[in-house]
């Protein structure tokens, strides 16, 4: 096994879905914890298996509530599967927001720190990245401005300008280049391309053919938690597609 | 740039899986705790820096705290209701400021799992970061507010002696006493948030049942039943052993007793491997009830 390489196997994310909305000690008491025993479980994902190899790109698709943001925070270690085993190896950089984490009060630098702090780099890793960031981001002399003053394009760009500096192995990419004009939009799919052949393993989540045929060639189809698709792109998107025009089943559950 | 077709992948989509390789596993809570102590750092200067921006004062506002407060017991204690105790504004000080920081650090770290829960759910990270750098920042407003306390010793004629010097053994061991409480709490709360306002309404019965504002010695005999209760709850409440910690060396200018010492380093590191191993045996599990 190398750094960058995802190993899914039979994956299900589930959750409790409580009848009885039980959020007081009173309550739960109160009905000797009923609502624990009588919870369904509803399965945002599930018998997922997908091997991903180090340095290799590829597209999630699927409809809303597919379970694709579920497959990413599987991914990134934010939670952890209720079945299966899901194995990721190398440093990740979540683009799943980007910018999240920023404390709105503190500086652009302020929270550069501490964004790269809740990523596991040290103060002084950071410090070695930290001219590299303000030059990526174009934020010039605004990084010592609160970030709650930031427009949203410069907010993005410095959550861009972060994820993009930490040396990753596996880099998730939740739609975040739909932010910022259309140069600086330009300039992150370089910096993916970038990373691609720099070998780095790429996790994209689209809805976008052209972008995910230009960033990947395989893609997988999540449907209502089920992989229904593994392989090319363009073969992909038609079974995307047709899936689509299906009847849309009901979410499922199971007690 | 369209290279579906020149897809390279070693394995054929859906063959099983290989199993899983041992290397694979999750490093032990403890060492990724470590690899982000430096992130607990930062959150408590973020702490700092956020409570105290656009405040004229900032940080002296840490020492005006107790400052004022004692100022107000003072006045109480001397002037509208004399205490017995001599320097008694010295004596309440010595057991409010371990007190404070105990219960100021349990109310802000219960809740500060949900407080960060946009990050729980975007980023993988120690959860327990959150409230052990509560208790960080809390531990920098104890230890600023000795400064208020030994301007007012000072100014009241107070010794300082040697056994002073004790204070930062004092202050590990009410850290370490005060992270794991704090740590079981937090997570009791993600999963019932009754939590918060339960702790509110004991705190406020703790202040009473532990010796902050009197002290065991001067408790007396009593031949009722709910006396000898109450003797029984302050031998094992472990605000009895951890007050004295800071109390003994400042009013009595004195080191704390070696059984006193011992009980409250038993409690403090019972305290933090509960509350730790608890935290993190619940922690995957928070995610699904933010």
């Amino acid at each position: 096994m190398r750094d960058g390489q995802i190993i899914l196997e039979d994956v299900g994310v589930g959750y409790r879905i409580y009848r009885e909305k039980v959020s007081t000690l009173k309550e739960a008491v109160a009905n000797r914890f009923r609502h624990l025993r009588t919870a369904e479980k509803f399965w945002a994902l599930r018998h997922v298996s997908l091997q991903i190899a180090p340095g290799e790109a590829i597209a999630l698709v699927g409809h809303n509530g597919s379970g694709k943001s579920t497959l990413l925070k599987t991914v990134a270690g934010v939670l952890e599967p209720s079945e299966g085993a899901a194995v990721t190896l190398g440093r990740i950089s979540p683009m799943i927001e980007l910018g999240a984490g920023f404390d709105p009060e503190l500086s652009g630098r302020d929270n550069v720190y501490l964004n790269g702090a809740l990523l596991g780099f040290s103060r002084k890793q950071m410090s070695a990245k930290f001219q590299r960031i303000v030059d990526f981001s174009e934020l010039g002399d605004f990084i010592d401005l609160p970030v709650k003053n930031y427009s949203s394009g410069m907010y993005a760009r410095l959550g861009f300008a972060i994820a993009q500096d930490v040396e990753p192995d596996i880099l998730i990419v939740d739609e975040v280049l739909a932010v910022g004009d259309e140069r600086f939009q330009e300039k992150c799919k370089r910096r993916i391309q970038d990373f691609r052949s720099a070998g780095v393993t790429f996790v994209f989540v689209s809805h976008s053919l052209p972008t995910a045929l230009e960033l990947c060639p395989r893609a997988a189809v999540l449907h209502h938690g089920r992989l229904a698709f593994d392989g090319p792109t363009d073969a992909a998107w038609e079974r995307y597609r047709e899936l689509e025009r299906g009847p849309a089943p009901g979410p499922v559950f199971q007690a | 740039m369209i290279e579906a077709a020149q897809r390279t992948r070693p394995e054929a989509v859906g063959s099983k899986a290989p199993a899983l390789p041992q290397v694979a596993r999750r490093p032990a809570r403890i060492v990724e705790l470590w690899r982000f102590r430096q992130l607990i750092g930062m959150l408590v200067v973020r702490e700092l820096k956020v409570r105290y921006k656009r405040s004229v004062l900032g940080l002296l506002w840490t020492m005006l705290n107790p400052l004022l407060l004692m100022v107000v017991y003072a006045v109480v204690f001397t002037t509208i209701m004399p205490a017995a105790q001599p320097n008694f504004a010295v004596f309440l000080l010595a057991g409010l400021l371990p007190w404070l920081y105990f219960a100021t650090s349990l109310m802000q770290g219960l809740m500060s799992v949900l407080v960060n829960q946009e990050l729980v759910r975007k980023i993988r990270l120690p959860q327990a970061v959150f409230p052990l750098s509560v208790v960080g920042s809390n531990l920098v407003n104890f230890t600023l507010s000795f400064l208020p306390l030994f301007i007012m010793m000072a100014a009241l004629r107070q010794p300082f002696t040697p056994a002073l010097l004790f204070l930062p053994a004092a202050a590990v061991i009410l850290t370490l006493f005060c992270a794991g409480v704090t740590l079981l709490f937090a997570t009791a709360t993600v999963f019932f948030r009754d939590v918060r306002h339960l702790t509110e309404v004991l705190l406020q019965m703790l202040l009473y049942l532990s010796p902050v504002l009197y002290d065991f010695r001067q408790l007396g005999e009593h031949r009722t039943w709910w006396f000898h209760l109450f003797r029984l709850e302050l031998r094992i409440n472990p605000l009895s052993y951890l007050i004295p910690l800071v109390r003994d060396p400042v009013y009595y200018g004195r080191l704390p007793s070696l059984p006193t010492l011992a009980v409250a380093l038993l409690w403090a590191a019972g305290a933090l491997l509960l509350g730790f191993a608890v935290f993190t045996r619940l922690e995957p599990r928070h995610i699904h009830h933010l």
